[in-house]
């Protein structure tokens, strides 16, 4: 059990880790019994590559969390994917917030021109929170000389009322990062070049002249220093943060949606088929945060939902002859139906379709369940649509549970 | 491998509890209805029983270690009521958890390399196999290497999750079928021909409400060439079995209804293609399995002591004559513990027990464990050296019931003292007709005679395969026991058939009294069993003894 009490927690591990460097704080803290659950959150800004690397070197495996504000600029997205895809991340996970949350609140995308604070709020602040309430610490790139409300930064801080933030640049200099990114050759974001070496959302982000705080470009010409994310339990509370009692909000809270959805992996494990092998850009292209609407179907795939597209050739029933399957192997698309979650032909349909050679899309159709979508997976089968309820019922988070299928697939495994 | 003995098969099954654990956790908020619980529970072993629900934890090929049966007794202790129920398929049903435990009983058993997957549910259930296996003197070859390889086949494969009804498989490589291979879906038995090794396949065996023998569907499979055709049957099995009505759903029904031969075209059709899916990685691991079920190193046994104490103890000679079997290797010996002592419930086995049966498996046995379907435990290498010692450990303990294969050796299901299905109590039964027996003092007078027990049509307790099969049934409210004749499940596989008009509860022990004398008086030696007499003789006399009444109409 973790230590309920955070300040305690924190002095506990800031007195354990007091003379470590950063790279021995972030690799003892990983696997501290007292830190528990763990995620990185990363804008994939200016200085990010240094904690991106430093994870994958100690934990490849840890779950990054990288919010698109859909606000950014497109070259952090380019510098998103280039990075994903070149340090071997496992657990890449893109938060944004849903159609439904931006509808509500800033339907027109001009939010930030009228309350830069709501704008956070929504695309920002509560994703993030929603996206880390599984997680008992996040680890952070904030370090002192940012000055600010930055200049106590300590390795440990406590976010009441459940989390630990971890800060293992905390004592940092800027030559500190500079060293790191050129000893490791890492790739730089193309706009500090240009004169960002702070970087935000587009609309809030300008540059910084020689001489100027870094920091001093994000929401120039307004008081506004910090987004919230790193206020969350400080002074500042905003969004749907913990079940118990909070001060009222300082902005009005948005619309509470009942599901977490867009929890993206965003590669695949090195060992993976290259068949099926999944890239970033094939990620941030999807619109993962395809949220149910009204009744529309959604279609299931490894990074979550999408709204339905493209139609099936053919539609196979449970008790389809399977000797006629072979008049169907031109086909692009075959949809082969579940007409209940019991009924288990469908499996074997695929199956058998993969067998005789079948190279197009395969969509399963009717009564499965987020719990068998590694099955369908494992005979062939692409995608699966299931209806707007069910999607409700179990998000898209439950079915991404089960994106792991080419784990522990034994019969794949013995058959070579 | 899915086993503590491999560190990949024990993240497995950690992985495996966890993934229960959150379906429990997202049945409780709502995530999956409970008709889509359902299924997700029984193949993870949880059943909802009469009183609690019920988890059913595999022992694979009923092979199980010192570590791991202390593992059920802790759980035993810590989760039910200090026992548990070995099963007519090698399992061991915890009656008393609660859901909420499960996970962690789940996570417990993970610690010892068991599980409780596909133990229910209409998928490919635990695969089992003769409990005499690497020890019996006819064998052909240890069949578990090709058991676990089925095993670590059938777990969560993806296409056979969700079958038309479950789906039992059995192996066997004695000359002496000891798995009743006849009466599961797939009955595998090892051969060699020509030098080669391969299977005898049989399909569309069950008991339950219409039990049927299996039909040889290859003569000689390639052993090499078992999961492809395997598959091959599944995936035939699984488009045309039926759906409509879960009483027709078996494969023995699609077996005879669409007929063998219909069924041999689909699956040799299909497993050339599976067979060309299949690239040897099969036959590697097969390889490494045939290691880990090498048998220990055998010494040298000095029998003069062992020889003495059988001169000197009739107790001792009585329980060698009738609980040991013979081992391949001169000097050993393997040994049925049974647990059907005066009194006790068939099949269960109390925390204590199993950590006896640990301890006395390391010091005299090396340390090997089964549990073999009749519901006792068997100690298939011990020294014959070590028999005087483990005989009196165990008869200390109330486990040295000289009884194995005789009429007081009953196989009986729980009944419906615990399972919602049942429609007539069956452990009383069994209790009262050994208890009978034994008054009459006629245990050894009867020598082998296989008694079989159900509480229900779905025929738990292989009722059909009893040389006496009793099955309990709810006739308008009152328990009635049909009594069957002639079945078996051993050298000639056969289905008992109806004596006649059922019996009230109070009635069937007097009947079998009745069939017990008649035995006696007709049979040509102490060496016929009543088995033999029957065949020899036809029914007719046996069920004069049961319906003297309609006898003396005639």
């Amino acid at each position: 059990m973790l230590d309920a009490n955070l300040d305690s927690r924190a002095a506990t591990l800031n007195a354990r880790y007091r003379n470590h460097a950063a790279v021995q704080v972030l690799r003892h803290a990983l696997s501290d019994p007292d830190l528990g659950r763990v995620a990185l959150v990363s804008s994939f800004g200016a200085e990010s590559v240094v904690l991106l690397h430093m994870l994958s070197v100690a934990s490849p495996d840890t779950p990054v969390l990288f919010i698109d504000t859909e606000m950014l600029f497109p070259e952090t997205l380019d510098y998103q994917r280039e990075i994903a895809a070149r340090l071997p991340l496992t657990d890449v996970r893109v938060i944004r917030a849903s159609e439904d949350e931006i509808a509500a609140v800033d339907p027109d995308g001009t939010l930030h021109q009228r309350d830069t604070d709501s704008c956070c709020n929504v695309r920002k602040v509560v994703p993030l929170e929603r996206a880390l309430s599984g997680f008992d610490a996040w680890i952070t790139g904030r370090k002192r000389f940012q000055g600010g409300e930055r200049k106590q930064l300590e390795f440990f801080e406590p976010e009441p009322p459940f989390r630990l933030r971890v800060n293992p640049l905390a004592h940092w200099r800027p030559e500190d990062i500079i060293d790191y990114m050129d000893e490791n050759a890492l790739p730089r974001h193309p706009l500090v070049a240009r004169g960002y070496p702070s970087i935000g959302c587009a609309p809030c982000t300008s540059p910084v002249k020689p001489g100027e705080d870094p920091r001093s470009g994000r929401w120039r010409g307004s008081a506004k220093t910090e987004c919230g994310i790193h206020f969350i339990g400080g002074r500042i509370v905003r969004g749907p943060v913990a079940p118990e009692p909070q001060p009222e909000p300082e902005v009005a809270r948005v619309a509470p949606v009942a599901h977490l959805h867009v929890v993206t992996p965003v590669m695949e494990r090195p060992a993976a088929s290259k068949d099926n092998e999944m890239t970033t850009a094939d990620l941030t292209q999807a619109s993962t945060s395809a949220v149910p609407q009204a009744d529309a179907p959604v279609l299931v795939r490894d990074d979550g939902f999408h709204p339905l597209e493209g139609q099936p050739d053919v539609s196979l029933p449970s008790d389809t002859d399977p000797d006629t399957l072979a008049d169907h192997l031109n086909a692009a698309m075959i949809a082969v139906e579940f007409p209940a979650m019991t009924d288990g032909r469908g499996f074997t349909l695929a199956r058998l379709l993969r067998e005789l050679g079948y190279k197009g899309r395969i969509r399963a159709t009717g009564s499965l369940i987020a719990d068998q979508y590694a099955m369908a997976r494992r005979v062939g089968i692409d995608e699966v649509q299931i209806p707007a309820a069910l999607a409700r019922r179990q998000p898209a988070d439950q079915w991404l549970a089960r994106a792991d299928w080419r784990e522990w697939d034994h019969r794949s495994r013995l058959a070579g | 491998m899915l086993d503590a003995t491999n560190d990949d098969g024990r993240a497995y099954l950690q992985h495996r509890a966890q993934q229960f654990r959150a379906q429990v956790a997202r049945r409780l908020d709502g995530s999956l209805t409970e008709e889509e619980f359902r299924p997700l529970r029984l193949m993870n072993g949880v059943y909802l029983q009469l009183h609690a629900y019920m988890l059913r934890v595999a022992i694979p090929y009923g092979t199980i270690s010192p570590n791991q049966i202390r593992g059920l007794a802790d759980i035993a202790d810590r989760w039910d009521r200090g026992y548990g129920h070995f099963t007519t398929r090698q399992n061991i049903q915890f009656n008393w958890a609660k859901l909420v435990d499960i996970p962690d009983m789940l996570d417990a058993l993970a610690d010892v390399g068991l599980h409780a997957i596909q133990t229910s549910g209409n998928t490919v259930r635990n695969v089992t196999t003769d409990a005499f296996a690497g020890a019996a003197a006819d064998e052909i070859e240890d069949p578990r290497p090709w058991a676990e390889l089925l095993r670590f086949w059938s777990t969560d494969h993806a296409e056979f999750q969700f079958l038309p009804r479950k789906f039992k498989i059995a192996i066997s490589g004695g000359k002496r079928d000891r798995a009743v291979i006849a009466a599961h879906d797939i009955g595998l038995r090892l051969r060699r021909q020509d030098g080669r090794l391969g299977f005898q396949v049989w399909i569309g065996g069950g008991l339950g409400r219409t039990p049927m023998i299996g039909k040889v569907v290859r003569e000689f499979l390639p052993a090499e060439d078992l999961l492809p055709y395997v598959e091959g049957i599944l995936a035939a099995y699984n488009l045309s079995g039926r759906r409509d009505n879960k009483y027709k759903a078996r494969l023995k029904i699609t077996v005879a209804e669409r007929g063998l031969d219909v069924l041999r075209e689909e699956i040799e059709e299909e497993f050339q293609r599976r067979r060309a899916v299949f690239r040897g990685h099969d036959e590697e691991l097969l390889a490494r399995l045939r290691d880990r079920f090498a048998a220990p190193v055998f010494r040298e046994v000095d029998e003069t002591g062992f020889h003495a104490a059988r001169a000197a103890s009739g107790a001792f000679r009585s329980w060698i004559d009738t609980n040991l079997s013979e081992h391949r290797v001169p000097g050993y010996a393997s040994v049925t513990v049974t647990l059907k002592a005066p009194g006790a419930v068939p099949g269960d086995c109390t925390a204590a027990q199993m950590r006896l049966i640990a301890e006395l498996a390391e010091r005299h046995a090396h340390g090997d464990i089964r549990i073999a379907h009749d519901q006792n435990i068997v100690l298939p290498h011990v020294p014959k050296s070590e028999l005087p010692a483990l005989y009196a450990a165990l008869r200390e303990a109330g486990l040295a019931t000289a009884n194995a294969g005789h009429i007081t050796d009953i196989i009986s299901c729980p009944g419906m003292d615990f399972c919602t299905l049942a429609t007539a109590r069956s452990v009383p039964i069994a209790q009262e007709l050994a208890d009978y027996v034994r008054a009459r003092d006629l245990d050894d007078e009867i020598g082998k005679f296989d008694v079989r027990i159900s509480g229900c049509i779905n025929a738990c307790g292989h009722h059909h395969l009893g040389h006496v099969g009793i099955l309990g049934l709810d006739r308008a409210g009152v328990e009635n026991y049909q009594i069957t004749l002639g079945g078996d499940g051993y050298e000639m596989p056969a289905i008992g058939e109806r004596a006649g008009a059922g019996f009230p509860y109070d009635q069937v022990v007097p009947a079998i009294g009745r069939l017990i004398d008649a035995y006696l008086e007709v049979r040509e030696s102490p060496e016929e069993r009543f088995i033999d007499a029957l065949r020899r003789l036809g029914p007719a006399p046996f069920k004069a003894a049961l319906y003297p009444a309609e006898a003396s109409h005639a």
